[in-house]
Formats: C-alpha cells, sequence, structure tokens
C-alpha cells in the first residue's frame, strides 16, 4: 500500500512562515511512523528533521503529534491511521516553541524538572554503614534492608518511575496552555516519585513546599490530559492529587509554605476545581478553614485555566 | 573555545556514573552529547545487572562465569575487580536513588540470566536501564553539572602524547567548537548501526572508536560481536534474557525445545553466543518458523507476564502484532553489544595521557569473546567509576595541552564539503548496504570467503561515499549532515570489524568460524589491537591476555 504523509516544515533560517509537505511513501508490515519518516529522509528528502534514538518507546526522543495527537512515532503503527484518518500527520509538540520541523525547543521542559530537585534529600541514617570497598576474599556483602510494601508506589508498570521524558503529557498539558510556567505534569511526576520513595530524607516536607510555589502543583487544571496521553500509561494527575492530599494533611507542619498553600486553596475554592481536593481538606482536619471558602464548581476546569488566572 | 578540567562525552551510564563521582568532588567535569542524556542507548537496557548478593552465591563465583563466558579472552585481574566491586556498586546505585525490585527478606530481588551458575541479575521489572539512567542523571542535576547536549563530538585533540580537548559540533545552530580539557572520558557506547536487524539505538554508530583510532589509540578485539538470540523478528528490537530467566523457552517449528541438543544442562539459560548460533543452526537446517524461531513465555501465566516482564509485554505488541500471554514471539538472533573498543587499563586511561574510555566504547576487558548478560550495566557503573576516581587523582598535576585550533577548521571544512557536494550517492540507502552486508557475511557464522567479499565491499562502499551528497545546507539542527557524517564512522569500524575477523583464525566465543571451527589456544589467546597507519589503512599488533586463576578450559554448558 502506498499512503501519504504530510508534515509540517518550517526552518526558520529559509522559510518565512510554516507549511506542509506531502510524500507518498510505500508500506511494510508493522511500518512504524517513525519508519515512515526515515524512509522518506534517506529516500526522499534529507532535509525532514526530527529527533530519534532508541526506535523502542524507552528514550522519549520521537514524541510528536501524529494526526493531531501527542504520541511516540517510535511506538505508532502506520495502518490504524491510515485507517482512521487517510493520511498521516505529523507535526511538532504544542507548548513548546517549534525550532525546526517536528524538533522543539525543551529547555524549559528540561528546566522545570530540574526545579523539582529530583534526587533524594539527605540518606536514611543506617546507609553510612554501607559504604563503598570492594570484596575480599570468602567476604559478603550486607544489605540495607528495604520491603516491598516501601516501593510499592514505585515499581508497578504504570508507576512514576517509568517516566521518559518524553514530553507528551507536556504538550497536551491544559495547564501549560493557561501559564507556561506551570511546572506541567512531568516535572510532578518527578516531584511525587521522590517524594513516595521510602529512602528520601526530607524531614521537614520542603518538596511539598517547593511544589507549592506558585506555577506548581496547585496550578494543574485537573483536565486529565497527562493521564490520558502517556504512552508509559503513567498518570501523572493522580500523582498531583496524592501531594495535594499529603500537602493539606500536613499543613500544619509548613511553617511558610502552609500559608502559601491554604490561599492557593482558597483560589481553587473560588475557581471551584476542589471535588478532589475536597475530601483531603476534610480528612486534614482543617475543615473550619473550608467551610469558610466559597464554592463554585466547574467554571475553571472547562475552560483549563489554571486556578489563579481564572 | 571552551575550558574545563574535564569533558565527558557521552551521557549513558557509564558517563553519567564518572560524571557524579567527579562532581561530588566538585570537580569541574562537563558533559557533552550528542543527545539529550536521557535518549542515551542505555535506557533501553530491560533485562538486569548482575552482582552476588545472596549468602549461597559469592563473587568469585560470578569471577569465574565471567571468564568462562569470556571464552578466556577476558583479563582475570580486569574480571576480578569487576566482580568484586559489583555488589558495592550496585548498593551505593541504590543509596543515589535507584530503585530495584526487592525479595521477601528485604533485599534486592535477582532473577538468572545466562551463563551465570547463581540468580544473581538485580532488575528493576524489565526496565533496570531506564531506572539506572534516570536515577544517575538526576544524580547529575543534584550536582548541577553543565551540559552540552546535542553536541557532536568530531576529533579528540592530542598534544605530544597528552589529551588537550575535543573538537564538537553545535548541531542546533551548526557552529563547531573546541572544547579544551585537562583530561577527557569517552563514554560513547556501541556501533550498533554497523549492522542491519540489531537491537541498538539508531545512535549507536561508533562514533567514539571512530574518533580514537583516527587519533592513534588501538581499538582492541573488535572482531568480537555479540548477536543476540531473542530480538524481534521484524524489527531487532530486543526482547531480554531475563524473559528466558523467567522461565521462557525456545522453540523450533516442530515445538522441539532445541537447546536440549546444544547445551543440554544449561538449556535456553546458556550463553548468548551458544544460544544464537543454535538458533540460526535450526533455521538454516530447515526448523525455523519463517526465518525465526519461537520464544514462548505463555506458561508463566499472565500475572507473572505482566508483572515480571511488562515492557516485553509491550513491545511484542506494538512491534510484533503478538501478545505473548496467548502466543510464542517470533524472534531471531540480530546484532546487540560490541564487545571490543578503545583499549583501556582497569582505570579507564588509554595509551594517550588524560584521554580515557569506559563502558561499551570502551575494551578493558572484561567481556572477551563473548559477555554475558547483565554484566555490560555492571561495566558501565564499575568502570565508569573508577575512571571518575582515577582522574580526580589524575588532575592533581595535570595541565592544559596546547590545543590545535586547525583541527576544529578541519572538520568544519569536512561539513562544508560535504554541504557543497551535489554528489549523487545518499547516505542513508549506502548505510542500508554496508549493514546488510555486515550481517550476512560477518555475522553469526563466519568464513573467509565472505568475509572477503565483504571487504571488497565496503572498500566499494568507501569509494561511492566520496560522492555523497547531503539535501540539508542549513546550519539549524542539520540531522542530514551528522548522519553523513555518522556513517563514515560506521564504515570504518565495519572495516576494522571485517579484518579483524578474517585475521583471527579460530573459532572463540561469539567469533564463529565455519572454516576454523576449534579455539585455538596456542595461537590465538591474545588480543587484537587495530590502529590506523599514515595511509590510513589499517593495521593489526597484538597483547597478551591476562590469566591469574582460572587456566583455559573446553568451554560446555
Ligand atoms: C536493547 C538493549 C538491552 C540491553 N540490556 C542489557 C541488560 O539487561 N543488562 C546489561 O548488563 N546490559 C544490557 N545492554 C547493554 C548495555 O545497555 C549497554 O552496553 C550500556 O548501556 C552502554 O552504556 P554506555 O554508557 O557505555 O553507552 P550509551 O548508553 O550508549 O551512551 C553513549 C553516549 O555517548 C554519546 N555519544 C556517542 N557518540 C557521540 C558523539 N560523537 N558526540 C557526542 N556524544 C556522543 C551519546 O549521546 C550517549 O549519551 C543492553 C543493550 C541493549 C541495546
Ligand atoms: S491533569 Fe493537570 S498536569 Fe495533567 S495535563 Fe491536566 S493540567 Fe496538566
Ligand atoms: S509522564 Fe508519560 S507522557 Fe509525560 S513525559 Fe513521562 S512518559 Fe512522557
Ligand atoms: S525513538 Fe526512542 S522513544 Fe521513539
Amino acid at each position: 500500500m502506498e499512503f501519504k504523509v504530510r508534515a509540517y516544515r518550517f526552518n526558520p533560517e529559509i522559510d518565512d512562515k510554516p507549511y506542509y509537505k506531502e510524500y507518498a511513501v510505500q508500506d511494510f508490515p508493522g511500518m512504524t511512523v517513525l519508519n515512515a519518516l526515515m524512509k522518506i529522509k534517506s529516500e526522499i528528502d534529507g532535509t525532514l528533521s526530527f529527533r530519534r534514538s532508541c526506535r523502542s518507546a524507552i528514550c522519549g526522543s520521537c514524541a510528536m503529534k501524529i494526526n493531531g495527537i501527542s504520541k511516540l512515532a517510535c511506538k505508532t503503527q502506520v495502518n490504524p491511521e491510515i485507517t482512521k484518518f487517510g493520511i498521516i500527520n505529523v507535526e511538532p509538540l504544542a507548548n513548546m516553541p517549534v525550532v525546526r520541523d517536528l524538533i522543539v525547543e525543551q529547555e524549559s521542559f528540561f528546566d522545570k524538572i530540574k526545579e523539582v530537585r529530583p534526587y533524594l534529600l539527605g540518606q536514611r541514617d543506617d546507609e553510612e554503614h554501607y559504604k563503598f570497598h570492594a570484596l575480599k576474599e570468602g567476604e559478603k556483602i550486607i544489605q540495607p534492608v528495604y520491603y516491598k510494601s516501601e516501593f510499592q508506589n514505585l515499581t508497578g508498570n504504570n508507576d512514576t518511575p517509568n517516566c521518559i521524558l518524553c514530553e507528551c503529557c507536556y504538550s497536551e498539558c491544559g495547564g501549560v496552555v493557561g501559564n507556561k510556567n506551570y511546572l506541567g505534569p512531568a516535572a510532578l511526576a518527578k516531584l511525587y516519585r521522590y517524594s513516595e520513595d521510602p529512602r528520601d530524607n526530607d524531614r521537614n516536607g520542603s518538596r511539598l513546599v517547593n511544589g507549592s510555589k506558585p506555577d506548581g502543583m496547585w496550578d494543574c487544571v485537573h483536565c486529565q490530559a497527562c493521564e490520558e496521553f502517556c504512552p508509559k500509561g503513567i498518570s501523572p494527575v493522580k500523582g498531583i492529587v496524592k501531594m495535594h492530599e499529603k500537602a493539606i494533611k500536613n499543613s500544619i507542619n509548613f511553617s511558610s509554605g502552609a500559608k502559601h498553600i491554604i490561599s492557593i486553596a482558597k483560589s481553587i475554592g473560588e475557581t471551584g476545581r476542589l471535588d478532589e481536593v475536597k475530601v483531603a481538606f476534610d480528612t486534614g482536619g482543617i475543615t473550619g478553614l473550608i467551610n469558610d471558602l466559597p464554592m463554585a464548581f466547574g467554571a475553571g476546569l472547562k475552560g483549563k485555566i489554571p486556578p489563579h488566572q481564572a | 573555545m571552551l575550558k574545563h578540567d574535564v569533558v565527558i562525552v557521552g551521557a549513558g551510564l557509564a558517563g553519567l556514573r564518572a560524571c557524579v563521582e567527579l562532581r561530588k568532588k566538585g570537580i569541574d567535569a562537563i558533559i557533552v552529547s550528542k543527545v539529550y542524556p536521557t535518549r542515551s542507548h542505555s535506557g533501553a537496557a530491560q533485562g538486569g545487572v548482575n552482582a552476588a548478593f545472596d549468602e549461597n552465591d559469592s563473587w568469585e563465583s560470578h569471577f569465574f562465569d565471567t571468564v568462562k563466558g569470556s571464552d578466556y579472552l577476558g583479563d582475570q585481574d580486569a574480571i576480578e575487580i569487576l566482580t568484586s566491586e559489583a555488589p558495592a556498586n550496585i548498593l551505593e546505585l541504590q543509596r543515589m536513588g535507584v530503585v530495584f525490585n526487592r525479595n521477601d527478606l528485604g533485599g534486592i530481588a535477582q532473577r538468572p540470566f545466562g551463563g551465570q551458575s547463581f540468580p544473581r541479575s538485580c532488575y528493576y521489572a524489565d526496565a533496570v536501564g531506564h531506572m539506572m539512567l534516570h536515577g544517575l542523571f538526576d544524580n547529575v542535576l543534584k550536582y548541577k553539572t553543565k551540559i552540552l547536549y546535542e553536541y557532536f563530538v568530531t576529533s579528540l585533540v592530542v598534544d605530544n602524547g597528552h589529551v588537550s580537548g575535543v573538537v564538537a559540533y553545535d548541531i542546533k545552530n551548526g557552529k563547531f567548537e573546541g572544547i579544551a580539557a585537562k583530561a577527557v572520558l569517552f563514554a560513547t557506547g556501541g556501533y550498533g548501526q554497523v549492522y542491519s536487524s540489531n537491537t541498538n539505538a539508531l545512535i549507536n554508530t561508533g562514533d567514539g572508536m571512530a574518533v580514537s583510532i583516527k587519533a592513534g589509540v588501538p581499538l582492541m578485539d573488535m572482531e568480537f560481536v555479540q548477536f543476540h538470540p531473542t530480538t524481534l523478528k521484524s524489527t531487532g528490537i530486543l526482547v531480554t534474557e531475563g524473559a528466558r530467566g523467567e522461565g521462557a523457552y525456545l522453540l523450533n517449528s516442530l515445538g522441539v525445545r532445541f537447546m536440549s541438543k546444544y547445551a543440554p544442562k544449561a538449556m535456553e539459560l546458556a550463553p548468548r553466543d551458544v544460544v544464537a548460533r543454535a538458533e540460526q543452526t535450526e533455521i538454516n537446517e530447515g526448523r525455523g518458523v519463517d526465518g525465526a524461531i519461537l520464544l514462548d513465555v505463555r506458561h508463566l501465566g499472565k500475572e507473572r507476564i505482566m508483572e515480571r516482564l511488562p515492557q516485553i509485554m509491550q513491545l511484542s505488541i506494538d512491534f510484533e502484532g503478538v501478545n505473548p500471554i496467548y502466543e510464542p514471539i517470533p524472534i531471531r538472533p540480530g546484532m546487540h553489544y560490541s564487545m571490543g573498543g578503545i583499549k583501556t587499563d582497569n582505570n579507564g586511561r588509554t595509551v594517550i595521557q588524560g584521554y580515557y574510555s569506559a563502558g561499551e566504547s570502551a575494551c578493558v576487558s572484561v567481556h572477551g569473546a563473548n559477555r554475558l548478560g547483565g554484566n555490560s550495566l555492571l561495566d558501565t557503573v564499575v568502570f565508569g567509576r573508577r575512571a571518575g576516581v582515577d582522574i580526580a587523582e589524575y588532575l592533581k598535576d595535570a595541565a592544559f595541552t596546547k590545543f590545535d585550533e586547525s583541527l576544529i577548521k578541519r572538520d568544519e571544512e569536512i561539513f562544508e564539503k560535504l554541504k557543497k557536494s551535489n554528489g549523487k550517492e545518499r547516505h542513508g540507502l549506502l548505510k542500508a548496504e554496508l549493514q546488510e552486508e555486515m550481517r550476512a557475511n560477518v555475522g553469526v557464522f563466519r568464513e573467509e570467503k565472505a568475509m572477503k567479499k565483504a571487504v571488497k565491499k565496503i572498500e566499494e562502499l568507501k569509494e561511492r561515499a566520496k560522492n555523497i551528497g547531503v539535501d540539508d545546507k542549513s546550519k539549524l539542527f542539520n540531522t542530514d549532515i551528522v548522519e553523513a557524517f555518522e556513517f563514515s564512522n560506521i564504515l570504518l569500524i565495519a572495516e576494522v570489524i571485517a579484518n579483524g575477523a578474517i585475521l583471527r583464525k579460530e573459532s572463540r566465543g561469539a567469533h564463529y568460524r565455519n572454516d576454523y571451527p576449534e579455539r585455538d589456544d596456542e595461537n590465538w589467546l591474545k588480543h587484537t589491537l587495530a590502529t590506523l597507519d599514515a595511509q590510513g589503512n589499517i593495521k593489526f599488533d597484538f597483547s597478551e591476555v591476562t590469566i591469574t586463576k582460572f587456566k583455559p578450559q573446553p568451554r560446555t554448558y
């Protein structure tokens, strides 16, 4: 079968504005969109530009919009797309500036990952016993003990450590549409991943305080896009909601963060997106406070507008 | 011109591990990588990383298994380091934040792997490389490391036997940049793209090895190329050995577990070279299924498959259209790993002062003629760490040496010339021809006649490569020109592999010759060292294999 690929083209060095170019490609069984793009590049038009590396959905390089949806080109089969749309439309991801063709500028995405301090803060005290050393003859190493249950939110198939930083969620995120400074689902999934780690020694809860700063986890508009479009089956928003709950539960312990959280919570109350959060408020034992907040459900959710801008 | 004490080229596991070691000491080390670090191929590693933890296991047994697995070509002093430092390295990763699956006692869970006499492969479902790569990268961020990503390194700059830095092409804006350094580490990974049907990322083009041999650094044991027994039939995408570790069967068209014929004791868990040859023999003798063999995990049951092999299940569905819960997976041997590489000592040092290599780009050699599954990830962290430690020492009395800036100009001109050429050859198509030639004639089974044909083909491709034209003349993110340059690298690596394979007249580990089917310790228990002469022709030399504890014995499984 011959099919058409319609590619977004833009090279600011030579083009005034973006345009689309069509290529006819011959398919083979099991062909992926990445295969098709590579075929075009090597046989027809070497100027067509895109990122790729692993071709097995693990490196996160090849995310792009395929027939309107942010996906991994290497994981998307040509056939079903053609059946559904009659063509393969490829465009760069959204929410990031285009560098050229299907390549977007990722600096801000990665900066946000850095912002959540994606590493263990401190160590469990007994870790000091396990200092690095080569074993001598007959010597056996002693391991620290961590039970399965301690890692239960980190070792499942769809748990956040499986994130490949592909930016699909970020490209579809309603929160980022409304506020380009919003940390976004991937960074927050990372924050969640470390906040769930039994080895993390975040004694004063600084992670959640940090994550609660403006443009942080309270700017999620709960549009669920991240869960829907993640090629790894991860749900960043579930983690975000859990962090909301945790933050509220612990709010009394936050010295500087507490006020902030409460004020943001208030604004959420005003814009109405409290469904999940409300539960947490209740269990958090600060229901008194909640009662003072005016409630108006629904509005912001549809418009994908982050709370404090609604 | 940029200037840093240490330049680490490559942001896979080896590069990142070395980087963490240096950065935590506050050393001015930067990372240069042609892709963003998390896009590196290490992330694709699925199965596991070996270390003896169990009280009934021992690092000495891991030591012996590795020596035997290497078909006695691995250097035993290096293998002793690899295996005795393994457990501490894994714990150190764990301390840095890497998550491993747990056993019921609260220790790290371990699964069996080919050629290992004990279940000692630590894992994170079937995505251990991903977990390690992201865990280490997070630590590189923790130490606020400068990362030059989407920079393509084209040359190593050497002054009088001392390293002076590298030349790199900034893919984002098309500018060449000199980066001066007191020490340079290449952790540039393997060369999977030399072969068609390989498990490697498209970026694995052996750049670091090509750049090194051009700079006068010998490449060691390049004829040893690992073919993995279980790669998806249509795409070459890997199905981890962990699948067999979990109990998968290999079946031929008669539904027979044919490994009983080739490795009656180890069966499916014999080392990769043995299994790959067994499969190819079954296929060649007409007991394949459409040119493939079947990998059957159905008897493990849905639950176990979903818990332990989720990625394999998804890959089989996405890339082969087969759900392994209900159907066996069609697989065949595919190029997987480069045992050879830049010759280094046990601390990553090369013949050039201040120039180091670690990981798959290096040859220490711990894998010898055949790498065991789960030993490569281990190699990257053990020797990445050691290189970091050694560089920190080296810096104490190292200085910047003279950086020959004309090399920047030289590389710039190569690119400019490529851009101006209106040659009619397309590098993408030449690459496909080369890959197919290497698969067919310097593959699982080798013989002189076919390999000589391959060498001829390489000569022809070298001629035709002079006529390569690139479509893309832009400065901005020009991947066309990068691919053209990568092609020249794989062409050079292919030439080294093919010539080395012709030279080695014996069968050892992954190098199997129909015309010399026996191992020949008398003449060939030695490493090959490839260099280039002034005309660019490949020359070979040899070096001793270090044997400490284990005298070579026949290798049966
Ligand atoms: C599919 C697959 C599964 C595997 N599974 C296992 C397993 O289960 N257990 C195991 O032990 N081993 C496994 N391996 C092997 C192991 O993953 C690799 O050998 C190892 O990860 C290599 O790591 P590295 O750091 O040496 O190189 P890589 O991770 O390949 O990194 C190379 C780096 O060098 C950079 N680079 C290369 N060239 C240039 C250049 N010219 N300029 C700038 N930068 C450059 C790249 O950008 C990249 O960052 C597997 C391999 C594959 C292919
Ligand atoms: S649910 Fe929140 S994080 Fe996820 S896409 Fe929507 S706004 Fe973004
Ligand atoms: S959460 Fe999913 S979609 Fe988002 S970056 Fe990670 S893997 Fe990609
Ligand atoms: S190429 Fe790696 S995710 Fe698609």
